[in-house]
């Protein structure tokens, strides 16, 4: 299985041409792939909230592990939201042409899709292992938790730390680079799942991705 | 009868030659020891000890030791073969009670060298003379300036204090006193100093202040009088610029800045590493940064040599990384000396972001990427049509 499953990243049409019976209707290793991309984004969550909870430290203080925890968790379960989100907007998507299969089936190709993420996610985790620590992380005092212009104030310092933002850039080409490659995945998924044409299949996913990926580079010209 | 006659006339001269004898002789018996009473009693010179070419006093005190006898009192001289009497003789003749004194003085002009000397005082009586020598010195030791203390260096516009001593090695007092600082392009406070009095052997401490606006030397009078007689001593001292090598120097350690708020908060250690005190010592920081409340300025108390204290300031910047540090002090006599050193702030700008424009590498870079990708597709789209 292991094997197959390295085929969906190089040879996704031939992996799910060979999904039959069983493992046609098996969410087994879908839950797995976005686990496991889950807790590569917790790792990445964990170092970001750390950041966070230095920055609070100094008005809340002991709150700093708690941040740490929930930004950990809520990347874990984030990812679970997206997989879910993103098979609704997919699914609807399919729909406009004339899809045939149940969502269930799209979930599980949007799942078996979101094995490159895991990849993408070690790799967002290592660079923020590197750049994390050389972060200037400005301290947020008890006088400035009643000033959100402050706050406002001290977040923009936060995001404009140069570490901060070379980090952002390449964590956000490592992210255009791997939601691409699960694209690709999920146009030869959905073929499948919805009965498409490969141009209508392109389309569905096409869309969607490629908004989102604008939407990340425009926020990287605006941040 | 003439010859008779001449008998006669040689008689009465024989006769009234050993009258007159016997009452000579009579007389001088009873007034020897009478005179012989007569003394002086005190010799006083003014000044005591004479400069050569001053001008000055001597008196005699003469006293009549008889208890019911008056003496008279005759032709009071002073002489000398080297001093020179400026006032005239006691020409006149005056009767001195019993036990009474009266004074004879002379002023005198002491143009010799150096030396003792042993002028002459006489008095006639009716029938004899006194005779008194006493010795007068002649000294041009004069009195001694000396540093006691001084910076190793001076400052420009900083007030610095020197510690003199004035010293009389002479064996007479001298009067009037007076110390006068000046100097091109100095302020001396004070400039005039009146010491007054300075007795024989005796050490007085002056000290004055100077602020000096440039380089120069400082020129000292001391002038005093010996008797009537006005004396000076000069000494000049150089006033060179540099490094006081005692001042308190003081140096920031530990210091650690932490972004917090928008600004940096920094804080460290400060050490006196000078020898002298550094009083109110103050640190705040200098442009591009921007000291912001509440630790504008931060106030370590007066450190002492080898004292530790602490400071802790905070600050806005530009995003410049080098942020300079001013540490000042006063030293004891109110001057105010300014330390500089950079600290270190992370880079980054904790004021609102310069807008350098939008990162164009990783946009184009994303553009791109995006472009193969459709790219991709839309020709493999196009061959499986085909």
């Amino acid at each position: 299985m292991v094997r197959s499953l390295l085929n969906i990243l190089i040879s996704p049409g031939a992996f799910f041409a060979d999904l039959k019976g069983e493992r046609e209707e098996s969410f087994t290793w879908p839950l797995v792939i976005v686990l496991l991309g889950g807790i590569a984004a917790a790792g990445y969550g964990y170092l970001f909230g750390e950041v966070s909870g230095q920055m609070m430290a100094g008005a809340l203080p002991g709150i700093g592990a708690l941040v740490t925890i929930f930004a950990a968790l809520g990347a874990l379960i984030g990812v679970f939201i997206f997989w879910l989100i993103w098979t609704v907007i997919v699914f609807a998507l399919s729909m406009a042409f004339k899809g045939q299969g149940s969502f269930k089936r799209t979930l599980q190709v949007i799942g078996y899709g979101y094995l490159p993420q895991i990849i993408g996610s070690v790799i967002t985790v290592i660079v923020a292992f590197e750049y994390v620590p050389r972060i200037v992380v400005p301290k947020v005092t008890t006088a400035m938790m009643q000033d959100p212009v402050a706050m406002q104030k001290i977040t923009a310092t936060l995001m404009h730390d140069p570490a901060m933002i070379e980090m952002t850039q390449i964590t956000s080409i490592i992210a255009i680079v791997f939601l691409l490659w699960s694209a690709h995945i999920w146009i030869f998924g959905l073929q499948k799942a919805r009965g498409l044409s490969p141009r209508d299949a392109a389309l569905c996913v096409g869309i969607p991705v490629i908004a989102y990926i604008l939407f990340m580079i425009y926020n990287l010209g605006v941040s | 009868m003439n010859f008779n006659n001449k008998i006669a006339g040689i008689c009465l001269v024989f006769l009234i030659t050993s009258i007159i004898g016997i009452a000579s002789a009579d007389l001088t018996q009873a007034q020897a020891p009478i005179t012989g009473k007569v003394f002086v009693s005190s010799t006083t010179f003014d000044p005591a000890v004479f400069f050569t070419g001053d001008k000055g006093t001597v008196t005699y005190e003469v006293m009549n030791s008889n208890t019911n006898t008056s003496v008279m009192l005759n032709h009071g001289t002073f002489s000398d073969a080297d001093l020179h009497l400026l006032s005239g003789t006691y020409d006149y003749s005056n009767t001195l009670g019993p036990l009474q004194t009266r004074p004879f003085t002379f002023s005198i002009l002491a143009d010799v060298p150096p030396g003792d000397y042993y002028p002459t005082f006489s008095l006639s009586f009716f029938d004899s003379n006194l005779y008194h020598k006493t010795m007068v010195q002649v000294d041009n030791t004069p009195l001694q300036l000396t540093v006691v203390d001084k910076p190793d260096a001076f400052t420009i516009g900083k007030k610095k204090t020197i510690y003199m001593q004035v010293a009389n090695p002479r064996d007479n007092e001298v009067d009037n006193a007076i110390l006068e600082v000046s100097g091109k392009g100095i302020t001396a406070s004070p400039s005039r100093t009146f010491i007054g009095t300075v007795a024989s052997g005796a050490k007085i401490p002056v000290n004055f202040s100077v602020t000096p606006d440039q380089e120069t030397t400082l020129s000292l009078l001391l002038t005093y009088n010996n008797g009537n007689n006005p004396h000076e001593v000069h000494m000049d001292i150089p006033l060179n610029f540099g490094t006081d090598k005692k001042q308190a120097y003081l140096v920031m350690s530990n210091v650690e800045v932490i972004p917090e708020g928008g600004m940096y908060r920094v804080t460290g250690d400060i050490y006196n590493a000078g020898l002298e005190t550094a009083n109110t010592v103050t640190v705040t920081s200098l442009s591009p940064a921007v000291p912001q409340d509440p630790y504008k300025i931060s106030v370590a108390r007066t450190l002492k040599a080898d004292d530790q204290g602490s400071f802790e300031i905070a600050f806005e910047t530009d995003g410049s990384t080098s942020i300079p540090i001013q540490l000042s002090f006063r030293d004891a006599d109110g001057n105010v000396y300014n330390i500089v050193q950079n600290v270190t702030v992370p880079a980054t700008s904790l004021s609102l972001p310069k807008d350098n424009g939008p990162p164009l590498v990783p946009i184009i870079a994303g553009l791109v990427i995006v472009a193969v990708f459709v790219g991709g597709w839309f020709i493999y789209l196009r061959k499986k049509k085909n």
